[in-house]
């Protein structure tokens, strides 16, 4: 209770300011244009509180979206792992939602503090917003908080409920994103505002710029897959942490649930990544070309580096993984093959266009672009890098899926010849178009990507489409020996959260950093002496930073949220369940904790 | 010794972590630094001074590189050699620098065939070039193997109007920061209440050590001619800055104590 009414506090506190907001805005018409923080300087202090309520935000987010499918499976299925698995996701985010509130009451403090004149024409174009997300805010918060505390009263009979709030805590935890994305975007791609900046007509035309939705899809489907590398190393830490082979069992089953959720939604990813990167070029060209061919050019081949490792450290984690499942021997042989696409991909995606060299270098090479791995720079290789990196991450998830079973289905031949095929048709569309790239103007070769990124999609639906009913009621060849993975598998699990923070960090400041010198492009100038974009090395600094911060923060959040369990068997009401490998009772869970 | 399993994952954290900072630093750093304004407006240029500065806003603030190179064929604009001479030919009955001052800020007017209309119009935000700016631009393009014939005066009054989006990143006071620092401590009378680095003061008004890097150019200069009209800062008592400083301080006096109060960063 000590944590609703801290809760309620900010909440409060939060929503007297929005009242107060229209007396700050006039005041601060007067006041200053920017104020100077101590020590560190304005940006950083934002920069810094910003990055990290982003993080805090996107997991609370982002957890209950799977944790919410996780507990209807438990529910449609009578198993009861799910419904503590679901629980335990959910506690993980409840202790860390007082955390997203008290930075989000701190980020506001420091605009209107620090940059008083933004935040007054922020305030001119939204003020209507901030109503609604305080309304909404209240609503998520009383939505989780009955969610979270009737789990135990909403049971058998009255579960339908329980299981609608966790829908419906999603649906406002999704409008509060979509609130506060569209004060972001605007900053990026204003819109229905005259020359001058003043709102022309209705706000709705400013929350609907060019970046609102395509944001709103890749934050959404980011939020997950982040929400799925946190709670997949929070298992890491349990489980490496852990005395018994049960506990071991219980957190190694967590573990692969969060990186199979991540996994999963990190594939579609990119597809919302180019959709983004599309509204911005046709908002404004010059921006986008910019963020791609500018100053920020490097920044995408660090990106190109950590989604490498994000790929390979999935596919690793299964490949580990599958030597628990007996039976998966048989698809051993996949390994190699896999892993040498894997690599290959990411060094062509990390191929930068052109270099900065020394002259003598550049006469040897014949000039700044290299000969030969020059052509790899270009977006029709990486693209094609990514797409086919994209198919071998789902033939891993497709392999490991059906490691301990063999389907009986009389048209199984058939089944995986289609399935086959639709892979090879794939890569093939995927390579051709790749090829073809380099022959065409580039207006017509970006229009290639659209071709691509459509075969990997229908790849992915077709070829799960035909093993979902291909494998139900499948042989099973063993259980799932549910903790005897290889310990580094578990530090592979926290390198793909810290990876995955750290991408977060740096996607931030690409968007932040493409509006250059301007608060909201071409409106509203920022005038203050850090009107500079920081350079990659700078950058990359406090991104690392607060990154370490955040897992601090984390780690003491979570160690508190555990210390009211100590002593407690069984949690409220939800005792841990046995999963199969973990104890000497094996053939009590069998099939149990199967595959998603 | 075995470690503790907090302290293992946060070994491999702080090394994953600075493995990806390491090569951020490794790699060139660049800076995007806000452009310079540029005025020429009544003074007298050549020229070669006016083609330097042409140049010179092609590779920065009019960020033309992005899509046009001289002497190479671009994928996104056309290449801009020889674009003095062919100007002049590109569309009947209109000069060269017509034409290009035209390219310039009205881009879709004319397409050079097999490039697509992407070009946004110069003089805008968020490039936002002004009358100056353009001029010098215009005259170094014609200098791409044609003759710099462009005034001022061709380009049109209205161009660049709504480049500002805001105040100019930088304003060049003319004042002298030292004879300002005089005006401070005496004439003006200002360290009566406010502080100023090492120049000391009674806490009556708040303190100006770092005025320039917390405020505008605009907003120091409109507060000390007009105090009252541009507000009280919080926390101090309104009405007291006297408003008499517009007819006390001759205009040399107060550009020399605007400029001093610039050097407080």
């Amino acid at each position: 209770m000590r944590k609703a009414a801290t809760a309620a506090l900010v909440l409060t506190g939060s929503i007297l300011l929005f009242s107060a907001l229209p007396a700050f805005a006039q005041e601060a018409a007067k006041e200053p244009a920017y104020r100077s923080f101590p020590w560190i300087g304005s940006r950083l202090a934002v920069w810094a509180v910003a990055q990290l309520h982003l993080n805090f935000a996107a997991f609370i987010l982002g957890v209950p979206i799977f944790a919410v499918i996780i507990e209807i499976i438990g529910w449609r299925t009578r198993d009861e792992r799910y419904d503590w698995l679901s629980h335990e996701f959910v506690k993980l985010t409840f202790a860390a939602f007082s955390t997203t509130a008290l930075l989000g009451a701190l980020l506001l403090f420091l605009f209107i503090g620090y940059y008083p004149k933004f935040w007054t024409y922020m305030t001119s174009i939204f003020f209507p917003t901030y109503w609604i997300y305080a309304l909404l805010f209240f609503a998520e918060t009383f939505t989780v908080y009955l969610w979270y505390y009737g789990w135990d009263w909403l049971q058998g009979n009255r579960k339908w409920i329980h299981v609608s709030l966790g829908i419906l805590s999603n649906l406002f935890g999704t409008a509060i994103l979509f609130v506060a994305n569209s004060w972001v975007t605007f900053m990026i791609s204003p819109a229905g505002i005259t020359e001058s900046g003043a709102l022309k007509g209705s706000v709705w035309a400013a929350i609907n710029n060019y970046a609102w939705m395509p944001i709103n899809i890749h934050r959404l489907i980011a939020n997950i897959v982040f929400g799925g590398t946190i709670a997949g190393a929070y298992a890491a830490f349990r489980f490496l942490g852990a005395k018994t082979d049960e506990e071991r069992a219980r957190y190694d089953w967590m573990g692969y649930i969060g990186n199979f959720v991540a996994l999963s939604a990190f594939i579609v990813l990119p597809f919302a990544g180019y959709y983004l990167g599309r509204e911005i070029y046709a908002f404004n060209q010059t921006m986008g070309i910019t963020m791609m061919g500018g100053f920020m050019s490097w920044l995408w081949i660090i990106q190109a580096i950590l989604i490498g490792v994000l790929f390979i450290g999935s596919n690793y984690y299964l490949w580990l993984g599958m030597e628990r499942i007996p039976g998966s021997e048989r698809y051993r042989k996949y390994v190699p093959p896999m892993l040498i696409i894997l690599a290959i991909g990411f060094m062509v995606w990390a191929t930068p266009r052109s270099m900065v060299v020394t002259l003598d270098e550049a006469r040897a090479m014949g000039g700044t672009h290299h000969p030969i791995l020059g052509f790899l720079g270009v977006m029709s290789a990486k693209n094609t890098a990514v797409n086919l990196m994209i198919l071998t991450t789902f033939l891993s998830f497709v392999l490991y899926r059906r490691a301990n079973r063999v389907s009986e289905k009389p048209w199984v031949k058939t089944g995986m010849a289609v399935q086959w095929a639709t892979f090879a048709l794939a890569a093939l569309i995927v390579t051709f178009y790749g090829v073809y790239g380099y022959f065409v103007e580039s207006l017509v070769r970006i229009g290639f990507s659209v071709y691509q990124v459509g075969a990997v999609l229908a790849a992915l639906v077709i070829v799960m489409a035909i093993d979902i009913p291909m494998f139900k009621g499948a042989r099973s060849t063993g259980a799932i020996r549910w903790g005897t993975i290889a310990p580094r598998s578990q530090y592979v699990l926290i390198i793909l959260a810290v990876t995955f923070t750290w991408l977060m960090g740096l996607m931030g400041f690409a968007r932040s950093g493409i509006r250059q010198h301007w608060h909201v492009y071409g409106v509203l100038r920022d005038t203050s002496p850090e009107a500079v974009t920081p350079a990659l090395g700078y950058a990359a600094n406090v991104i690392s930073i607060v990154t370490l911060v955040f897992f601090a923060l984390v780690m003491f959040i979570f160690w508190l949220g555990g210390l009211g369990e100590k002593g407690k068997a069984g949690a409220h009401g939800h005792a841990a369940p046995v999963i199969a490998g973990g104890s000497d009772d094996k053939g009590r869970a069998s099939e149990g904790a199967e595959h998603p | 010794m075995r470690l503790p399993v907090g302290v293992k994952v946060g070994i491999v954290a702080i090394v994953v972590m600075g493995a990806y900072s390491g090569y951020a630093n490794y790699i060139p750093q660049i800076e995007s630094k806000p452009p310079q304004e540029l005025s020429l407006e009544g003074g007298n240029v050549t020229p070669a001074q006016l083609i330097k500065a042409g140049e010179e806003i092609y590779k920065t603030k009019g960020t033309c590189e992005i899509c046009h190179r001289i002497g190479q064929k671009g994928t996104r604009a056309p290449d801009l050699a020889g674009v003095g001479s062919r100007a002049a030919k590109t569309k009947p009955g209109m000069s060269a620098k017509a034409y290009i001052i035209e390219s310039l800020i009205s881009p879709n007017a004319y397409l050079v065939e097999g490039y697509p209309p992407i070009m946004p119009a110069v003089d805008k935000p968020p490039i936002g070039l002004n009358r100056s700016e353009l001029w010098a631009l215009t005259a170094f393009l014609e200098s791409l193997g044609g003759t710099v014939d462009v005034a001022l005066n061709d380009i049109p009054a209205t161009a660049g109007a709504a480049a500002a989006g805001g105040a100019p990143a930088e304003v060049k006071i003319p004042g002298d920061a030292t004879a300002g620092k005089a005006v401070f401590t005496g004439k003006g009378g200002c360290l009566a209440c406010h502080k100023a680095k090492d120049v000391p003061g009674t806490p009556v008004g708040p303190d100006l050590s770092q005025i320039a890097k917390i405020q505008t150019t605009d907003y120091i200069m409109k507060k000390i001619l007009d105090p009252k009209g541009m507000g009280t800062v919080a926390g101090f008592p309104p009405g007291v800055m006297p408003q008499t400083f517009g007819q006390a301080l001759t205009a040399k006096e107060y550009t020399d104590l605007v400029a001093f109060l610039l050097t407080l960063k």
